[in-house]
């Protein structure tokens, strides 16, 4: 509501803008002179100042990748917007604007200090991401239900919040419910709260605060259960078992399995799902391989780390006769630099030279003989833990598959003795004593012998698909595990002599280069 | 042996009868042992008369021109008790028994010489060796523990040599006596020992046997000083960790193994020549080191402590030598054979040949082939466990005998000798005089006693470069309760440096300071204590032209900081080193790496050439690179040649970077890199130069302290601190003050009577009577004079309040309210009078009779009357 502006016409960020803003506030002196000589990058400015400018529309900000801290007060703003590439900034302000709703704001996770003084807010949300909101400033707006309080509750942070000039500051009771509310605040509508008032509050609101605290315990407590939950499901991913310790993949075979399910009604059949120890068979076999696969995922991880030690080590060693062979050279040259320095006779200093080149050439095949020799021999350690874990995994691949073959030959088992028990009934249902309570369409399926036989098979097939299907799953995802695993190892591995040789390639050129201006100024001298 | 013991046994059951005999026999053999230890002299001198004298001769010229004597004349005996002039019944059963002992012994064994059993005392009473060893447990927690028993012992005594070195002493002094003249042979030391380690507990016996010479003497000329003798470094053998499972392969060596072992062997073949020399040398010193062969080898009698294992958690048998307080092993050379032991408790001879020296010794006194003991009764003292706790206090030792005497066949007398006593002074000035002096080979080593020299110097180890002891090689001098906290100075006199050794608490917080001269800007080191030091700072070089320092634990990661200096330009005006410090060359400043900082950023060694405006920049290694960022800036003049303002131009910062990054090669970047260096050389050259100012004044204050050498004197310490002292002495005299003044307090109640008889004559009865009825007359008097004064107040008060209440009553209806009040008030105080007067008076006629008679009670007790008065009843 800036009634003074409102005769000016709207404007947009826009390039110019922001250069004519940034040229402004940099300093008089000599950086500043510095500054300007070389043009400034929008990526290193720190801080912007953009008030008072009748902006409509946020936008072009997404260069200032470093800002800390932007004011854009002042403005017409309507929609916060175009912020979210700024997620450096620490301070931002938004007051006497006209904005209405809070948006946009989730990625500047590091905001400390937000405000939105004299805006058209209603409502206080969408600000979940501030963790670190140390102060909101919020007064003159339209805020008025004081449960917009306890969302504020979650700001661990916030020590200063302003509310005045909201319709809920109006309340009688307003002062009183929000020292109740956030405990943690400092000041308020910036004033201090003082320890009385503080105690006071908390005696007027105390079982209201208490309920939901207790509330709150209870979502903080289920939610900590579900984070375990997760942990652990994802520990079990990482073994490739998850599911297999339960009975699972047994009710999962049954779940789609309409045809079983009708027959399981059969007065035999229930007793043979019950009697017949299929399932416990079948779960214990599944523990098995769930038990199995947490220990193969210990001995992968064991594996992991003594050849990530071990490779760690070697490097650090070669780094080591590296830095060594550098320190070396070092002293050296400075030696010979001064030296030529102080030669007089041209001869002489183009010897001197000379003799430091081949110096400098030296170190460079030294080095790079290191690094070679360290690649020669990671290769082989690399290969070696690669046949390893394949090894490995094969086995452990090949020990499932048994086990799978157990369930399978389960299934099969269940699969004969379901099959004779259908057709029993079935001669039992030509003969036309067929119990009563045999419901319509478990009926429909003794109507011939290929009826019922197809039911039992289709039954069969997609318990064996269940089967199937999740060693398939196992199976594929522990192999590109695997392979992803070596690719990365290599992968790094060529990174690392890639960055090695550059490192070294760039000094000896650095080296030459001060040598050649050597020879030059000596020349020149 | 059995039939030796048979034979005592027998000996002590026909006591009874044949004791008149007995008496007789004694006589005639205390008369006939002179006459048999003759012969035995004769024949041994018949033997290597020449040589001994010889040797004698030989003998006592290194170890001290003129050897103390314990003369008996010198010995002052009025003072001692009886114990030590007469023996008890049961000693001189003791000393019979004993001489039966020595008799079987010598009839048994006619080749082995004569039992060393009751020697004299310094009354020329004879007494049993045991009763001479008197258990005590010294007030010292210092010397609860065998070393520091022993250390005490060999520094407090001065050393005698034996009358005879081939014969045990004739005479036995008792501790006392030892104590007191602070002198003794090895029997002496070694009973004095025995008695102390004994009160505290220890399995310790006295042993007569034989020592070689350099025992004997106490000639210590071969030994290497103890503190000479660096500790052998342990080397830690490191636990060589198994290759792991993906350990990479060693690169492949392309060295010829061939070659290789040509080169070995040649090497060894050189070092085997070396070391063959090597050897030949040391035993051509070796040679010239060794003492011409000892002819009394094996014959000098000797006498030292025996630590059994066992009590006080002594792992093994040792020997302690009483004169120089070594422990030495049991099967050390210079213990060359054991005749006979004892402790407080019983005698032991050994049985065992000791052609080996001690080597083959068994120290197992319970048995009876290898140990032939004297009592029975305690003949087996490591086998009975209930001892154990006993001898931890000589009182309960002293108990323990007592109950083990009443029922074991004969016991030991009760020891005759007092109680060991050191008085605290001796006890710390130790040695004779507070002096000591011992001669190491190529070292001497001097002791004082605390607080005797004035600078608090307690030792000083001499070593020399040749045995002769002429060229001094390095003195080491310990000082204590210096205030200073110097601890140790030691001086090499080869290349003339002395090193300073200081305990924490120095006011400039001093470690160590090595120097050659006192001079500023010297070569020097000094080592500080770091945690005292705010900034952190651990050693600090100096040489004439550069200072180096040293830091730990600073907030700026700051570790080292060397400047280099030119030589002081030569100012027309006389200006000490503080108004004109020296000019700096460069200075060179390394960092440890800073965990806050990424490694690019962080420096890790700038270097300021002040002289050529130069800053070279030096930053940390990442963890993945071998090789550092650096970064150099040149010409830091602020005006170029034409006089133009120059900011910064690119020329100016020479950059390798190893990752290099956008925004490091910016000129605003380079400029306030720039700018923040200039500033930081500024504060390094100050703080260089207060370094100086501090080195100065360090060296000031070490001269001053050189000089003063004040000693520091624990608040505890209640003799020689001064201070407390005169506040105890103050404390003592304003004690005694009150105490005058509550004595004064207390009237003498006869004086006044007293006065009118005569002075200075004794009183009659009469007299006395009449005194005593004179004061109690007078006291009733009194009391009756304070309850008439009592009464006449009381009735004055009463009247006074009567008055004024008819006054009221008259005046009652005219009177104003104030009236009234005021009238009221002075009604309620004159009844509070009354009623304290009455509640006076009515006390004083209870006390007054008991008052009386107290008094009378007092008289009779006085005792100037009181005799009189007594008869007089």
């Amino acid at each position: 509501m800036n009634r003074l502006y409102d005769s000016m016409e709207p404007r947009v960020i826009d390039d110019d803008m922001l250069k004519l803003a940034v040229g402004e506030q940099s300093s008089q002196e000599e950086t500043g002179e510095l500054a300007k000589q070389e043009g400034i990058l929008f990526k290193d400015v720190l801080s912007l100042q953009l008030d008072f400018r009748n902006i409509l529309h946020i936008d072009n900000l997404w260069q200032f990748e470093n800002l800390r801290k932007l004011q854009l007060d002042n403005n017409v703003i309507e929609k916060i917007e175009g912020l979210e590439n700024l997620t450096h900034l620490v301070w931002l302000d938004l007051s006497f604007n006209n904005i209405e709703t809070i948006e946009g704001l989730d990625t500047l996770v590091n905001l400390e200090d937000l405000s939105l003084f004299n805006n058209r807010i209603s409502n206080i949300d969408s600000l979940d991401a501030l963790v670190k909101l140390q102060v909101l400033s919020l007064g003159n707006n339209q805020i008025d239900n004081m449960m917009n309080i306890i969302y504020l509750r979650q700001f661990r942070c916030l020590r200063m919040l302003s509310l005045s000039g909201n319709p809920i500051s109006e309340v009688e009771d307003y002062k009183m419910f929000i020292c109740a509310y956030l405990p943690d605040l400092v000041y308020l509508d910036f004033r201090r709260i003082d320890d009385h008032t503080k105690e006071v509050a908390e005696a007027k609101h105390h079982y209201s605060i208490e309920e939901l605290k207790h509330r709150e315990n209870l979502m903080q407590a289920r939610l900590e259960e579900e984070q375990v939950r997760r942990e652990e499901l994802e520990r079990h991913k990482t073994a490739f078992v998850e599911h297999l310790n339960g009975s699972f993949l047994f009710d999962s075979m049954y779940a789609e399995d309409s045809e079983g399910n009708k027959l399981s009604s059969l007065p035999g059949v229930s007793e043979l799902l019950e009697v017949y120890p299929s399932k416990d068979k079948f779960v214990i076999i599944c523990v098995n391989i769930f038990e199995y696969g947490l220990k193969q995922q210990e001995k992968w991880k064991t594996e992991l780390d003594t050849f990530n030690e071990c490779v760690h080590e070697a490097i650090q060693e070669n780094q080591e006769q590296g830095k060594r062979k550098i320190a070396k050279f070092k002293e050296k040259h400075l030696m010979s630099l001064s030296a030529i320095r102080e030669e007089l006779e041209m001869p002489n200093i183009e010897k001197m030279i000379l003799e430091c080149s081949t110096d400098i050439s030296e170190l460079f095949d030294a080095l790079m003989m290191l690094e070679m020799q360290l690649v020669e021999q990671l290769e082989e350690t690399i290969s070696m833990f690669e046949r390893n874990i394949v090894n490995l995994v094969g086995l452990f691949i090949e020990n499932v598959q048994s086990l799978m073959a157990q369930c399978r030959d389960l299934e099969n088992h269940h699969h004969e003795k379901l099959l004779e028990i259908s057709i029993s009934t079935l001669e039992k249902a030509v003969k036309g004593d067929l119990d009563e309570d045999l419901s319509e369409d478990v009926r429909a399926l003794f109507v011939d012998k290929d009826t019922i036989v197809n039911a039992v098979g289709a039954s069969h097939d997609i318990h064996l698909l269940k089967i199937d299907n999740r060693e398939d799953e196992l199976v594929t995802r522990i192999n590109s595990w695997c392979t992803r695993l070596v690719d990365k190892i290599h992968r790094d591995e060529i990174m690392r002599n890639r960055k090695r040789v550059k490192e070294i390639s760039l000094y000896i050129d650095h080296m030459k280069s001060e040598l050649d201006n050597l020879e030059y100024s000596d020349i020149l001298d | 042996m059995e039939v030796l013991r048979e034979k005592v046994e027998e000996e002590e059951e026909a006591e009874r009868e044949e004791a008149a005999e007995r008496a007789e026999w004694a006589r005639t053999e205390k008369m006939m042992r002179p006459v048999e230890v003759r012969k035995q002299e004769t024949t041994l001198t018949q033997e290597t008369l020449g040589e001994l004298e010889k040797q004698l001769s030989e003998i006592q010229i290194p170890v001290s021109a003129e050897l103390p004597t314990f003369a008996k004349d010198t010995i002052d005996i009025s003072a001692l008790p009886v114990s030590y002039k007469t023996n008890t019944p049961k000693e001189e059963q003791l000393l019979q028994l004993a001489d039966n002992f020595s008799r079987q012994y010598s009839h048994l064994c006619p080749d082995r010489v004569p039992l060393f059993l009751h020697p004299l005392n310094e009354c020329e009473v004879p007494k049993f060796v045991s009763t001479t060893l008197r258990p005590t447990l010294m007030p010292y927690p210092e010397l609860y523990n065998w070393d520091s028993c022993a250390q005490f012992v060999s520094d407090f005594l001065t050393m005698v040599p034996l009358p005879d070195p081939l014969k045990p002493p004739s005479h036995l002094y008792s501790s006392t006596t030892v104590l007191k003249y602070q002198k003794g042979n090895c029997f002496d030391f070694s009973t004095l020992l025995c008695s102390m380690l004994i009160g505290s507990g220890y399995d310790a016996y006295c042993v007569n046997g034989y020592g070689s010479q350099d025992l004997c003497h106490m000639d210590l000329t071969r030994d290497v000083c103890p503190l000479t003798v660096k500790p052998k470094e342990t080397i830690k053998r490191e636990e060589k960790a198994l290759p792991k499972k993906y350990t990479i392969r060693p690169p492949r060596d392309l060295c010829s193994r061939f070659e290789q072992e040509q080169e070995m062997k040649r090497q060894q073949e050189i070092r085997a020549q070396e070391e063959k020399r090597l050897k030949e040398e040391e035993e051509r010193l070796m040679e010239a080191e060794k003492a011409n062969p000892d002819a009394l080898h094996g014959l000098r009698v000797h006498c030292w402590v025996l630590v059994l294992s066992g009590k006080r958690e002594v792992p093994e048998n040792f020997f302690i030598d009483p004169f120089t307080a070594r422990s030495y092993s049991t099967q050390d050379e210079h213990f060359l054979g054991i005749e006979s032991l004892w402790n407080h408790k019983n005698y032991w001879i050994n049985m065992q040949d000791c052609w080996n020296c001690c080597k083959d010794l068994i120290f197992d006194l319970g048995d009876p082939v290898r140990w032939e003991y004297m009592l029975l009764g305690t003949d087996k003292p490591e086998l009975s466990l209930t001892e154990d706790d006993s001898g931890i206090n000589d009182e309960d030792d002293v108990e323990n005998l007592d109950k083990e005497d009443e029922d074991k066949s004969f016991d030991m007398p009760h020891s005759w000798v007092e109680q060991i006593e050191i008085s605290p002074e001796a006890f710390e000035t130790r040695c004779p005089n507070g002096k000591k002096v011992i001669q190491y080979k190529r070292a001497k080593l001097e002791k004082w006693a605390p607080y005797l020299n004035r600078n608090g110097l307690v030792s000083r180890l001499t070593t020399y470069e040749d045995l002769e002891c002429t060229n001094i090689l390095e003195i080491k001098e310990w000082y204590q309760n210096r205030e200073d906290m110097l601890e140790l100075k030691h001086i090499n006199k080869t290349t003339d440096l002395k090193t300073d050794y200081f305990r924490p608490g120095h006011s400039q917080a001093l470690r160590v300071h090595s120097y050659k001269s006192m001079q500023p800007e010297m070569d020097r080191v000094i080592e500080f204590y770091e945690t005292a030091r705010v900034d952190g700072l651990i050693k600090r070089e100096e040489t004439p032209r550069t200072m180096t320092e040293y830091y730990q634990g600073r907030s700026d990661f700051l570790s080292y900081r060397h400047a280099d200096f030119r030589p002081r330009v030569k100012k027309l005006t006389l200006s000490s080193a503080e108004s004109n410090p020296r000019p700096i060359v460069k200075i060179t400043e390394r960092f440890f790496r800073n965990p806050a900082k990424p490694a690019e950023e962080d420096v890790a060694e700038r270097v300021f050439l002040v002289a050529e405006e130069r800053i070279q920049l030096c930053y940390h290694c990442r963890e993945d690179h071998i090789i550092a960022s650096k970064r150099e800036f040149l010409r830091l003049s602020e005006v170029d040649s034409k006089g133009n303002k120059i900011i910064m131009m690119p020329d100016m910062c020479i950059t390798f970077e190893v990752e290099p990054t956008e925004h490091t090669k910016k000129l605003l970047y380079q400029y306030e890199t720039l700018m923040h260096l200039k500033k930081e050389e500024k504060l390094s050259r100050h703080q260089v130069w207060e370094s100086e100012l501090e080195m100065l004044e360090i060296l000031k204050l070490r001269e001053e302290e050189e000089e003063v050498h004040t000693l520091t004197i624990s608040i505890y310490d209640t003799k020689r601190n001064e201070k407390s002292k005169e506040y105890r002495e103050a404390m003592e005299r304003v004690m005694q003050e009150e105490h005058l003044q509550q004595v004064e307090t207390q009237l003498d109640y006869l004086a006044p009577f007293l006065v009118q008889l005569p002075p200075g004559e004794k009183l009659t009865r009469w007299q006395a009577a009449r005194l005593k009825d004179e004061c109690l007359s007078d006291f009733k008097q009194r009391l009756i004079n304070k309850a008439n004064l009592i009464q006449a107040r009381f009735e004055k008060e009463t009247q006074e309040l009567q008055k004024k209440q008819q006054w009221y009553q008259e005046n009652q209806v005219t009177l104003t309210p104030e009236d009234e009040d005021l009238y009221l008030s002075y009604c309620s105080q004159a009844m509070f009078r009354i009623r304290i007067l009455e509640q006076r008076l009515n006390r004083h006629k209870e006390l007054a009779p008991l008052k009386y008679l107290a008094l009378e009670e007092k008289l009779h007790k006085d005792p100037r009357l009181g005799e009189l008065l007594k008869m007089f009843t």
